[in-house]
């Protein structure tokens, strides 16, 4: 019967398009555009890399961006004093080279000479220092900027080509904070006089310094083109211009790769990943990247307000043992990712500073389910008739909620579920929005286990900051609720070590109490999922920072 | 004077209507599960919870919700005012009105054409009852109807994209956007073709079933019989004495479904990144966006309640026993 109907809307579908559209393909389109020839082949026509990707930038200023999407733009349109390179450690983009006193009170930035806004206009001292001291002084109104500005006193102009930053303590991961301080055009931003009025601006005809200048930007069809900045000072992209295309839904957005109505995807869910991999002339790309997926814990403290609402065998810590002995973690690798990640062991992935900050020393749990039987059996909990442990009157039973928003949780809560059932313990799957798992988990403390993940920033600080007890509060970032004093300190400790060395070994440290304590059980470190038409262009740059970094996209050039 | 009265009423019906409405909704999302603060800025780990207290401020959350928070909508909207998204940074005026256009053409363009062969072939069907043609359509029919859109609108995306080069998604092609109007007709038709008969064929299913079931009933009518007796050949028949009458069920789901025109096609919008009102309420829903939520069922309910309206004017026009009772 669907056969049958599939055959029928077919040939709907021809008669239709035979009818109505004889030049039907979008890049042939009639057009009065010179930009767009019927009959490709001459060399004026601009080289074009088409990018399909899923939301839309909120906005082009860097004082109040919520979505990753401007992020994405942020880093094409302006500079900022030093960038993450591929090997994920730090270099210079405007400065050339920087320094920190004695002390680690005043850090000195050289500035690259030469540099030009997208409007002509030279880049100078003087402006760099006022975007400083604009985050420093206005906390309120360049609010995604202030994190990265806390504990800064001032910025100051030593020569035309040299600036300083004063800070009230020694800050152990400068060039990571100055990597996300956008510097923009100040005749764009001066004259707002009131926080509210700077985020209402949107700077949707954003000028910039980098290696790509908006050419045009449409908020209501969702297509963003940039240029490429032939005065930039590093160099200058191969291809002319880039666009920007939104899709609502991946399988449309994957067709769309399919067909070569786009050039590149820069997000491939799991699931489909094999069938990109099998496209023609489509090339998919699949690296070890910086998220995090875990299977969190109920750890708030039992004085927590309001009172935590949990199976009180999970503040067993043989409990917690025994459910990590019981995750087959390379089988959900294997099974849930279809290979395209590795088995989690610590709150920070490898990948950080090129594995400067990753514990390597950490041994973990191997997967026994006869072992963890037996570390229940030894801690008291007794099955019962119905194959569900028990001590006293407190049964192996709970919640396993899952954020709903994630294709590939119900499958990992379904094998979680399943091997946990082999112990003894009864795990009830569940899908949970994630706003309501956002107030299940901070501030309510009303859960058992919860699924969830995090995209971890390049500086372990963030994943670090996640497990201090001062972020479980209403609109912090911790949802374990995890509470240690000696933690705590050492997380305040590693702010302020200037030593790369000295800071590791904190780091290294906490990884290890995280571990141990398990607050969280780290599944899995995820996969950057991308592919783009090889038939196309080449010399994308593969790397943690993805192929479609701005370093990335200066390297492309078409197949000729 | 009788048909004067009747309009007020009806009027006055709607206003109070829309009015209930508002307060319903108002209350609604307010009683979501989940912070808005947490929605709008997602998992954006650069704002901190002393940022997202400010925000709450910002957008009035730490007010009560009664009196202050609904006391301050009601003044807004009384001064016309939808207030600004916060997700999207915008007018909420200026949102609905973009993304209104971009509905209507391609809902209106999907009804009309569904309307007109849904009611020709329900009209031959149940005209050329028990033949084949009427088996044919009616098959055709329930299975359009009983079609997942989203399944239905990916085959098409597929094939279309495969097989013709049709887009696969968007309003306009990139190097199109901005141009005016006029200079881009074609691009857009193409980019209409797909979404558009995705929707003819799911609407066109509904129409049919209603108008043969009520053609079949009124052809079995005394009045019917009478015209026959008098002599007058088929086709006057069908267009002077059953037609009429049995359009009165279609204007009914015509104008309902107009009503809810308004609120786009989720699905259809979906898979071809068609940025409509549907597509609009999703993002409103699941940022907890009150002001654009609050903005986009205003306009369903407004729109939902005049074409109500415009189906019971229609009825007085089409079925003079409206009137007199």
């Amino acid at each position: 019967m669907y056969r049958t109907l599939l055959f029928g809307l077919l040939v709907l579908v021809l008669l239709t398009a035979c009818t109505t559209s004889q030049p039907s393909t979008t890049e042939t389109a009639p057009s009065t555009s010179p930009q767009a020839p019927a009959q490709p082949s001459t060399s004026q026509e601009p080289v074009t890399l088409r990018v399909g990707w899923p939301g839309f930038p909120d906005t082009l200023n860097p004082a109040y961006a919520f979505l990753t999407e401007s992020y994405t733009m942020f880093d094409y349109i302006y500079s900022t004093l030093a960038t993450e390179s591929q090997s994920g450690e730090y270099v210079g983009l405007l400065a050339e080279s920087w320094d920190v006193s004695d002390d680690g009170l005043v850090w000195t930035f050289k500035l690259r000479p030469n540099v030009r806004w997208h409007n002509g206009e030279p880049l100078t001292a003087e402006q760099v220092v006022w975007n400083l001291n604009a985050f420093i002084q206005n906390p309120d109104g360049w609010v995604t900027n202030s994190g990265y500005v806390a504990g800064f006193v001032e910025a100051r102009v030593v020569d035309e080509t040299t600036i300083e930053i004063e800070t009230e303590y020694p800050i152990s991961n400068m060039a990571y904070r100055v990597s996300f301080l956008y510097i923009v055009y100040p005749p764009d931003f001066e004259g707002f006089a009131t926080p509210a009025e700077l985020q209402n601006f949107t700077n949707f005809n954003a000028i910039g310094s980098g290696p790509f200048k908006l050419a045009s930007l449409d908020k209501d069809q969702r297509i963003i083109i940039l240029e490429t900045n032939g005065d930039y000072f590093d160099g200058h992209a191969k291809i002319d211009r880039v666009i920007y295309q939104t899709f609502d839904n991946s399988d449309a957005m994957i067709q769309a790769l399919k067909v070569g109505d786009i050039d590149l995807i820069g997000e491939v869910p799991d699931s489909a990943f094999a069938a990109v991999s099998a496209f023609e002339n489509v090339k998919a790309i699949s690296l070890p990247g910086r998220s995090i997926t875990e299977l969190i814990i109920n750890s708030a403290p039992a004085d927590h307000d309001p009172k935590p609402n949990r199976n009180p065998a999970l503040e067993d810590p043989q409990v917690r043992l025994a459910i990590a002995t019981a995750i087959d973690k390379q089988d959900l690798v294997d099974v849930v990712l279809q290979g395209n990640g590795t088995p989690g062991v610590t709150i920070i992935p490898p990948t950080l500073g090129g594995g400067f900050w990753f514990n390597s020393d950490i041994q973990d749990v191997k997967f026994d389910l006869d072992e963890a039987n037996r570390i229940l059996e030894e801690a008291g909990y007794v099955k019962g008739s119905d194959g569900v442990r028990a001590k006293g009157n407190v049964r192996l039973e709970m919640r396993l909620q899952y954020a709903s928003d994630q294709p590939n949780y119900p499958r990992t809560a379904g094998m979680i579920a399943n091997w946990l059932a082999q112990i003894g313990i009864k795990a009830t799957p569940e899908s949970v929005d994630p706003d309501s798992l956002v107030v299940a988990t901070n501030p309510n403390a009303d859960y058992d286990l919860v699924i969830w993940g995090w995209g971890a920033d390049p500086d372990p600080d963030f994943m670090l900051s996640v497990m201090t007890s001062s972020q479980y509060v209403e609109g912090g970032w911790s949802d374990s609720g995890y509470s240690n004093p000696e933690y705590d300190r050492l997380y305040l400790e590693q702010q302020k070590a200037i030593e790369p060395e000295e800071r590791q070994k904190i780091v290294w440290k906490m990884q290890e109490m995280v571990f141990n304590d398990r607050p969280y059980i780290v599944l899995w470190y995820g996969n950057i999922l991308q592919a783009y038409r090889s038939d196309h262009f080449t010399g994308f740059i593969e790397s943690l920072l993805g192929i479609d970094s701005f370093q990335s996209l200066m390297n492309v050039e078409p197949v000729r | 004077m009788g048909s004067g009265n009747y309009l007020l009423r009806k009027f006055a019906f709607a206003l109070l209507t829309i009015f209930v409405v508002v307060i319903i909704n108002f209350v609604l999302f307010r009683i979501l599960p989940g912070d808005p603060v947490r929605a709008v800025i997602g998992r954006n780990v650069k704002i901190s919870a002393e940022v997202q207290q400010s925000l709450r401020e910002q957008f009035g959350l730490d007010k009560p919700v009664f009196p202050d928070q609904f006391l301050m909508t009601i003044r807004q909207w009384a001064s016309g005012n939808l207030g600004v998204s916060w997700s999207l940074r915008r007018p909420v005026a200026e949102i609905l009105i973009s993304k209104l256009w971009n509905t209507l053409l391609l809902i209106g363009l999907g009804q009309i054409l569904s309307i007109f062969f849904g009611v020709l072939l329900g009209l031959l069907a149940g005209w050329k009852r028990k033949t084949a043609l009427d088996a044919g359509a009616l098959t055709f029919s329930l299975i359009a109807w009983a079609t997942p859109t989203f399944w239905l609108g990916i085959i098409l995306l597929a094939a279309g994209s495969t097989w013709l080069g049709l887009p696969t998604g968007g309003i306009l092609s990139p190097q199109n956007v901005g141009k005016p109007l006029h200079t881009v007709l074609p691009d857009l038709a193409v980019h209409l073709i797909l979404p558009t008969l995705t929707l003819t064929i799911l609407y066109l299913g509904e129409y049919m079933l209603i108008m043969r079931s009520s053609i079949v009933e009124t052809l079995g009518e005394d009045y019917i019989l009478t015209a026959k007796a008098k002599g007058l050949n088929q086709w006057q028949i069908l267009w002077r004495h059953a037609l009429k009458n049995a359009m009165l069920p279609i204007v009914t789901i015509i104008a309902l479904n107009l009503g809810f025109t308004v609120s786009g096609a989720i699905y259809i919008e979906t898979v071809f990144s068609y940025d409509g009102l549907g597509k609009l309420f999703q993002t409103a829903l699941t940022k907890q966006d009150y002001p654009l939520l609050q903005g986009a069922f205003l306009l369903l309910a407004v729109s939902v309640i005049l074409a109500n309206m415009l189906a019971d004017i229609l009825y007085t026009i089409l079925d003079p026993r409206v009137k007199a009772s």
